[in-house]
């Protein structure tokens, strides 16, 4: 009987130890979060992969910079208390560099510039944001987009989980507009909503708004991993591909 | 001639006294620590940490009303549908029993989050209904499947005797119902309505999903603004959980006063 209990402990630390072992020790690997719901940056293609200008850089500046990567894909609201509770490395989700992000992580140089872009269904008269007093707007919840709208005055102000279920209200007519980055409503407006949504209003900000890459504050190795590597994707303009390939012009 | 040695164990036959039962006074009430705790929290985190905790609790009182709003318009649609699933659970019609029958095994079976989802999402591209109304449709349409099994063993319940008196006094049908057998069913239908009434309300954090600004939608807004993830969420437990407690206290006082007149 004793050594029968005693097989078994062993059996149990051997098959531990099996799942514990690190995968490759020589190269380091990055964990990047990405909440894959924001096309063209970074989306679920039909195929279930992770795709995306975003995820295409994250994988480039990797090779660049000489580390592997692995990428979670990860809900947006709770994607930085997730970071700040270390589940991974960074995030890579079209984050908006801000004052106020600035304060609870650190941030790789930019990669991307955007603007927020008003969106309405084809057949409303709405041209800007002045036009939508009173009414219902949309955003997805805790990105600057929303942060926009209420900004703004006397709008009322509708946070969603997902921008595509913002934008599947706006086309039922539940919502008067939405606003997010601009390449995001481009893609809704110009591709999957083309018959019945169109961007109306570029609205332009006091500062450039920019996407970096998030990091824990003081994760400075990581941070310069990824700086590295993006240094290296501008150089050789492989940016500038990636911008062909996802977002054309 | 000596007592024989007692060896062993030992089986005490008691008459269930070591069981306290409701009310004891020798018992702490688990409902005042966690009614006083809650409150105490309540107050004392924004006295002594306005900043973030005042900013919450400042934000979230319109999330509150909503919740409200939400809860007490899907109890009252689904203690209706509830009565009607009830009664049609029981009638001797084929048709209006099979139809009840049918919905309650249907909505039973799949969960309400993906209810909400297709009520407001895949309905929504025929018919438009407002965020708010959906919500209520989605929940009340749940519950009253649950409401209407719980109406069902109420009517069950009672003798059939009753009937057969009833009937025996030249009362029809929908007469023995409405003045014999439903006010005494209700006795045994409130205590299950009033717990489904607090499940009710715990669930409509679901409706958050759908971009309706509730209790937990307005913490989200505002961690996602601030990331006082720990803060925020301390609150909105906090609150939930008060408003659960007092509604628990007045169904069980409710309960009290049924039972007053129901010692048998």
């Amino acid at each position: 009987m004793y050594t029968r209990w005693n097989t078994l402990v062993l059996c149990l630390f051997i098959s531990l130890f099996m799942v514990c072992q690190p995968a490759a020790a020589n190269e380091r690997t990055i964990v990047f979060a990405s909440d894959a719901t924001w096309p063209p940056m970074e989306f679920v293609d039909d195929q279930k992969n992770l795709v995306g200008y975003a995820i295409d850089m994250v994988r480039a500046i990797a090779k660049e910079g000489g580390f592997k990567v692995e990428i979670k894909n990860t809900a947006w609201d709770g994607i930085f208390a997730g970071l700040a509770a270390g589940k991974y490395d960074a995030i890579a989700s079209s984050v908006s560099i801000t004052e106020t992000r600035k304060k609870s992580m650190d941030f790789s140089e930019p990669y991307y510039t955007v603007r927020q872009a008003l969106i309405v269904r084809k057949d409303s008269s709405i041209t800007n944001l002045a036009d939508l007093k009173g009414q219902k707007v949309g955003g997805q919840i805790g990105t600057t987009g929303y942060f926009t709208i209420k900004a703004a005055k006397d709008l009322e102000a509708k946070s969603y989980d997902e921008i595509g279920l913002a934008m599947e209200d706006l086309n039922v007519g539940r919502l008067a507009a939405v606003i997010c980055d601009d390449p995001v409503a481009a893609d809704y407006a110009l591709k999957r909503y083309r018959d019945t949504l169109k961007i109306v209003q570029i609205i332009e900000g006091d500062t450039a708004e920019q996407y970096g890459f998030a990091v824990n504050k003081g994760n400075d190795e990581v941070l310069a991993l990824i700086n590295q590597g993006l240094a290296a994707v501008k150089a050789k303009g492989i940016d500038k591909e990636l911008q062909q390939k996802w977002i054309g012009q | 001639m000596t007592e024989p040695e007692r060896h062993g164990t030992q089986i005490h036959v008691g008459d269930g006294a070591a069981i306290p039962h409701r009310g004891d006074r020798g018992l702490v009430s688990a409902w005042w620590i966690a009614f006083i705790g809650a409150l105490t929290l309540l107050v004392l985190l924004p006295l002594y940490k306005p900043d973030p905790y005042l900013a919450i609790i400042r934000f979230i009182p319109d999330g509150i009303l909503i919740t409200f709003q939400v809860t007490i318009s899907s109890i009252v649609l689904a203690i209706a549908i509830g009565l009607l699933t009830g009664l049609g659970r029981i009638s001797r019609n084929r048709c209006i029993n099979l139809i009840a029958s049918l919905y309650v095994e249907v909505v039973r079976g799949i969960p309400l989050l993906v209810q909400l989802f297709y009520i407001y999402f895949a309905l929504g591209r025929i018919v438009r209904v407002p965020d708010i109304v959906a919500a209520i449709i989605a929940m009340a349409f749940c519950y009253g499947a649950y409401m209407g099994e719980v109406f069902r063993a109420g009517i069950n319940s009672i003798d059939r005797g009753q009937a057969e008196a009833s009937h025996s006094l030249g009362f029809n049908h929908s007469q023995t119902m409405r003045y014999i057998i439903l006010p005494q069913a209700w006795r045994t239908i409130l205590p299950p309505v009033g717990n489904e009434f607090i499940a009710l309300l715990k669930d409509t954090s679901l409706v958050s999903i759908l971009a309706v600004s509730d209790i937990l939608r307005r913490g989200r807004e505002y961690a996602s603004e601030s990331f006082n993830y720990f803060e925020t969420y301390t609150i909105i437990a906090l609150v939930y959980l008060l408003i659960t407690l007092i509604l628990s206290k007045g169904i069980s006082i409710m309960e009290h006063r049924l039972g007053h007149y129901e010692r048998r």
